[in-house]
């Protein structure tokens, strides 16, 4: 008889332990599939769902007068959502290129033949792999907080105002981005690089003109993708107060204003779907 | 005294598992044109590696313009590398930036990290213009503008020649530079290389499989194995058996190697 082994390849057995992992779990933590049948809320699940067809264009509730119009409400939701994401993305694309390029391999490439004086093989065999390690921890230690974390974070150490908010999402983006630019970076093939050193190119003109340009195209694409994920990001946020969409989402929720949930929820929907349609769009003029 | 290109005085290289040279000494002089002929391994591209100052040799010594390479600073080793032109078997192009940006790198080696930034961004007339000049003289002066991957490969083949050139070098260098091509381009390609350099009369080493193209284009061939010289000579004083007998010897190595394993 053949080995087990032989008969399932790697993928199948770790598909399959994958599997067997997932229902262990399911299985520790009690699941219960009946919960998902709203047996003494039936009426409020159909009423949100319902709603789903009717989405509110004014209040529910009568307002008192000079209330701003609910859709200028959804508008500036909107508006402020867009700005959040902008410029926590904008910082986190600065610090995720400063970052990643500082623990990128490439960035540290030695030319081999450079003179071997012994401040450079001080430099070489001590002083860069020390910097690229602190970065790379530094990193590690900033992505593995999710934005929502360092949102709470933020919250009880400094109360939320609109720039510890936009940190919250900036901070951890940062690392995502170091990690994937440096990564970007690395598998990017290097023959033009080492012609523009072969041409007695600089270690700035070898980096920036080899080997930068033919990564950018992916960089670009991976941040116009994290610009959607912060977004959503910063949606969320306002349910910590900040004024984006989900500030206003929140009390239509609790109120359970459910045509005016969807009216928000419908334009967060179009804003994503917009974005998500724009960087395609970028991203294949780019590529091609 | 006539002035010596190039000078190899017993040279070693030595890799962690090969010894790709062994002990050579040799000189080109300026404006020769010369062809290195070998069986791949046997260590044309160390060569032309040594002699733009990418490989350090691990003994003897090597003198690029009565210059020995070991004693050079970084800074001076950058200088002479920006005069050397070196044509990839790979061509080593930015495949995403355009024609006129590929060729203008050329000139990184002299220019200043700002300078090629505003270069690369906003090349100024006369750069553009003398990219044109250069692109009419490899014959493709159309694609200035056009995506360097969507060229074919002999034309960007071109492209690689025209970078070389735009260094405005002393030398140029070629790795296999026809091996991706068909035999009629390749025939093209050597042809305008040979043609170009002699008019600019620069010194020209180019490493080649095809036989006949080498004692068609070079007056001199060099004919290595094994990372040694088999022979060294004019080419119309060298006779055929010489010749085949330098890719012979492989073959035959090839099927002891095969009757031991």
């Amino acid at each position: 008889m053949r080995p087990l082994t032989r008969i399932f390849g790697l993928r199948s057995r770790v598909l399959l332990g994958i599997l067997i992992a997932g229902g262990w779990a399911a299985w520790q933590l009690q699941l219960d599939f009946h919960e998902l049948l709203p047996s003494n809320r039936w009426d409020t699940a159909r009423d949100f769902f319902h709603a789903a067809l009717s989405p509110a264009i004014v209040y529910e509730d009568p307002t008192p007068p000079g209330t701003q119009p609910l859709l200028a409400k959804v508008a500036k939701g909107i508006w402020q959502t867009i700005c959040f994401a902008m410029t926590a993305i904008s910082m986190a694309i600065v610090g995720g290129v400063l970052l990643g390029f500082l623990s990128s391999s490439a960035w540290w490439e030695d030319d081999p033949v450079r003179d071997t004086n012994w401040l450079r093989q001080l430099l070489r065999n001590l002083i860069n792999p020390t910097i690229v390690w602190l970065t790379r921890t530094f990193v590690v230690l900033i992505r593995s907080i999710h934005e929502l974390l360092w949102a709470i974070l933020f919250l009880s150490a400094m109360g939320l105002n609109t720039l510890t908010a936009i940190l919250a999402i900036a901070v951890p983006y940062t690392g995502y981005f170091a990690k994937v630019f440096s990564e970007i970076i690395d598998e990017t093939p290097r023959d033009a690089a080492y012609a523009i050193r072969e041409l007695g190119g600089s270690p700035f003109n070898v980096f920036f003109f080899g080997l930068l340009p033919r990564a950018l195209p992916d960089i670009t694409a991976y941040a116009c993708y994290r610009f959607e994920c912060a977004l959503r990001s910063s949606a969320v946020m306002g349910f910590f107060g900040i004024p984006t969409i989900g500030y206003y989402l929140r009390p239509a929720f609790d109120e359970q204003h459910f045509h005016e949930v969807w009216t928000y929820l419908y334009a967060l929907i179009l804003l994503i779907v917009i974005v998500d349609r724009w960087s395609d769009l970028l991203r294949r003029r780019i590529t091609q | 005294m006539t002035s010596h290109e190039f000078e190899l005085e017993n040279v070693t290289v030595r890799f962690p598992s090969v010894t790709a040279l062994d002990s050579i000494s040799l000189t080109i002089g300026t404006g020769e044109q010369i062809a290195l002929v070998g069986p791949s391994g046997s260590g044309k591209t160390t060569l032309l590696r040594l002699f733009n100052g990418t490989i350090r040799p691990s003994s003897g010594c090597v003198r690029v313009r009565q210059v020995d390479t070991r004693e050079l600073s970084s800074m001076k080793l950058r200088q002479l590398r920006s005069q050397i032109g070196f044509v990839h078997q790979d061509l080593s192009l930015v495949p995403n930036l355009n024609v006129l940006q590929n060729v203008l790198s050329g000139r990184m080696g002299r220019e200043s990290f700002s300078q090629s930034l505003r270069m690369m961004l906003l090349p100024i007339q006369s750069e553009t213009a003398n990219v044109h000049k250069l692109l009419e003289r490899v014959g493709i002066e159309d694609k200035l503008f056009a995506r360097t991957d969507r060229l074919s490969g002999g034309q960007q083949q071109r492209v690689a020649i025209a970078r070389a050139l735009y260094q405005q070098p002393e030398a140029i260098l070629a790795d296999e530079p026809v091996s991706s091509v068909d035999p009629a381009r390749a025939k093209d390609t050597i042809g305008l290389l040979t043609k170009i350099c002699r008019d600019d009369n620069l010194t020209m080493c180019v490493s080649l499989h095809n036989l006949d193209l080498a004692r068609k284009f070079f007056p001199r061939l060099i004919g290595l194995r094994e990372g040694a010289i088999v022979f060294d000579r004019q080419t119309s004083e060298l006779d055929d058996d010489e010749f085949h007998r330098l890719y012979q010897l492989t073959e035959e190595e090839m099927l002891s190697d095969k009757v031991e394993s």
